[in-house]
């Protein structure tokens, strides 16, 4: 990151930690920064919502004496066929749809960070065989994957998290390996192993944070990914179903009722649209910020 | 070249194995089996069952007849579709899943190519912006959504367009502009990315010093390097294609093999699951077989290796 923070100090003249520099940078790409509030502002509403702050009048238990009432001032958007305030379902599917987006990418960078650094790091024999499985299983597409996986788990929250989690880590244990492999040619790597320091202090003092900016950026793409992945196979009655509710629940259920009550569709899939969107465009935003040297997909 | 294709098919035998060595492994480490869901049948019916289709030996044993038969070409028969084989039912399937595909990809490539291009060209105007917002919104909505959106505007509202099944071409504009949705916003993405690259080569700016017009060398000096890397991500593409044709097919009630995979795995329809997923992995292996050629056509400078 020392290139980086070089190029950077032209701009400023007081040294500034690297977070706040690239906010800075941030701040300057009007879609990022406008797509990081929203992230935030979701964020909150899901974790408020979690902790059980209420904030629909029906957050208590959702329930209403309306039954499938279009969206008005009294339920903003609407009522489902049990007489559920949407809007209430929609902020508490937030906390699922949210939750199964970070934990995702959470067990990608884990998982993801370890074995690419791992194969990156040794090379050789060691690299070519550790990569050869995720190279196959990567190049089948995600939801097939995932599908076959959650076969196995079974539905509900822990079995789409697990197909998810173990589809998911290959794409940054790709990325980590090639950073690495690229990096561990330095010469401050070489400084360091002359003075000593063992293969584990190397990677994780020298190697790993240097190659932090493509993993943030791969991270951020990897929250919305999950959470489009979680909906489209709950959509498709292979995911998640009730009584568990996250967006793509909701979207599922309000699918049987479009031609009569559209609003029930409409709302989580606006939702839905809304967090994948400002995600993508903070990923975006990211990626220039942090990582100047890959340009938009790399092929 | 011959050599390379060759070279490219039989690496793809070991793949397969390996695929159809998890997905069986994976299919019958799950609880329950074909016969389950059926209502209370009694135990000795199922017992039946199970040996007719030697579901009843030993695990390896099982892998080693499914793995004999599939040497032969044979992919079984499906538990729940009574008496059609897993090739019957796919070779159903399969022209339908093709030709929806194929079509959302042309889709894909007229709209997203152009729009990437633009987007490049008039890098910095309103039209680059609208472009890009568009494509980003492009691979953020889910295809459900959009299928939804279109079903409920040209279906319910219009009442122009039919809204399932899969008849006439009519029935075919819907599914196919849901299907190339987002591989448009995607391929738009990296056209633009590309363009902007070769736009800044020496070469683009002789051809405009020498008093070419400015489409003329965006036609024929630029698109025509920047398309290199759109041909390469084929692969990506084609596994964007397959993922959505699962909630395409399923949305539109399509009987193509997107739909026929996850109605198998909901029945546990062991030998449909497998013959899908085999299909759809030999269908990626022979993309990436294609883009790698195709990559040392337009680009001879590239050798592939491997």
């Amino acid at each position: 990151m020392t290139a980086s923070v070089n190029t950077a100090g032209q701009e400023t003249e007081k040294p500034v930690s690297r977070v706040a520099l690239a906010f800075a940078r941030l701040k300057k790409i009007p879609a990022a920064y406008t797509a990081f509030w929203v992230v935030c502002l979701i964020c909150l509403m899901a974790i408020l919502s979690a902790i059980g702050v209420p904030l629909s009048p029906y957050s208590f238990d959702q329930a209403t004496d309306d039954l499938l009432v279009a969206p008005s001032m009294k339920h903003l958007m609407g009522t489902d066929e049990l007489g559920r305030d949407l809007f209430a379902r929609v902020i508490y599917g937030s906390r699922l749809s949210i939750a199964i987006g970070f934990v995702t990418a959470g067990v990608a960078f884990l998982l993801g960070t370890t074995y690419g650094a791992i194969s990156g790091y040794c090379g050789g024999k060691i690299d070519t065989m550790l990569m050869r499985g995720v190279d196959i299983a990567y190049s089948l597409p995600d939801l097939l994957v995932m599908i076959l996986i959650g076969v196995l788990v079974g539905k509900g929250t822990f079995g789409i998290l697990f197909a998810l989690g173990l589809v998911s880590w290959m794409g940054t244990a790709r990325l980590v390996r090639a950073q690495l492999l690229q990096l561990k040619e330095e010469e401050f790597v070489e400084a360091a192993k002359a003075a000593g320091q063992d293969g584990f202090t190397i990677v994780m003092k020298h190697l790993l944070p240097n190659a932090m900016g493509p993993i943030i950026v791969a991270l951020t793409f990897t929250v919305p990914s999950a959470i489009l992945s979680e909906s489209t196979l709950s959509f498709i009655g292979l995911g998640l179903s009730a009584p568990e509710c996250s967006w793509g629940t909701l979207a599922s259920d309000g699918w049987r009722s479009l031609r009569a009550h559209p609003h029930l569709l409409g709302f989580p899939s606006l939702f839905i649209f809304l967090t994948v969107l400002s995600f993508n465009a903070l990923g975006d935003g990211l990626r220039d910020v942090l990582d100047p040297r890959t340009r938009l997909f790399k092929g | 070249m011959l050599a390379l294709i060759l070279k490219r098919l039989l690496t793809a035998i070991p793949v397969l194995l390996v695929v159809a060595t998890l997905t069986f492994f994976l299919m019958r480490m799950v609880p329950g089996g074909p016969f389950d869901a059926d209502k209370n049948l009694p135990p000795a019916i199922v017992a039946n069952l199970n040996a007719k289709y030697q579901l009843d030996k030993p695990l390896a044993q099982q892998y080693v007849i499914y793995l004999s038969r599939l040497a032969k070409g044979d992919l079984g028969i499906s538990y729940k579709y009574v008496n059609r084989t897993v090739i019957d039912i796919l070779s159903e399937a399969m022209p339908v899943s093709l030709q929806l595909g194929f079509t959302a990809l042309l889709l894909a490539v007229i709209i997203g190519v152009p729009l990437g291009t633009l987007a490049a060209v008039k890098r910095g105007t309103w039209l680059d912006v609208t472009a890009m917002f568009l494509s980003t919104a492009g691979i953020s909505v889910p295809g459900f959504v959009i299928g939804a959106f279109l079903i409920f505007i040209f279906g319910i509202w219009l009442k122009v367009l039919p809204v399932a099944l899969w008849e006439s071409p009519w029935h075919m504009i819907l599914p196919a502009f849901t299907l190339a949705f987002s591989p448009a916003a995607y391929l738009a993405r990296l056209t633009r990315a590309s363009v902007l690259e070769i736009l800044e080569k020496d070469w683009v700016r002789t051809a405009r010093s020498k008093g070419l017009s400015h489409w003329s060398t965006v036609i024929k000096h630029t698109l025509r390097n920047a398309l290199v890397p759109v041909v390469t991500v084929l692969g990506p593409l084609t596994a964007i294609l397959i993922t959505g044709s699962f909630v395409v097919e399923y949305l539109y009630a399509i009987p193509g093999m997107g739909r026929f995979f996850v109605t198998a795995v909901t029945n546990r329809d062991y030998d449909l699951i497998m013959g899908t997923t085999l299909i759809f992995a030999a269908l990626l292996i022979v993309t990436n077989a294609i883009v790698d050629v195709a990559y040392q056509i337009l680009d001879p400078r590239m050798k592939v290796e491997g």
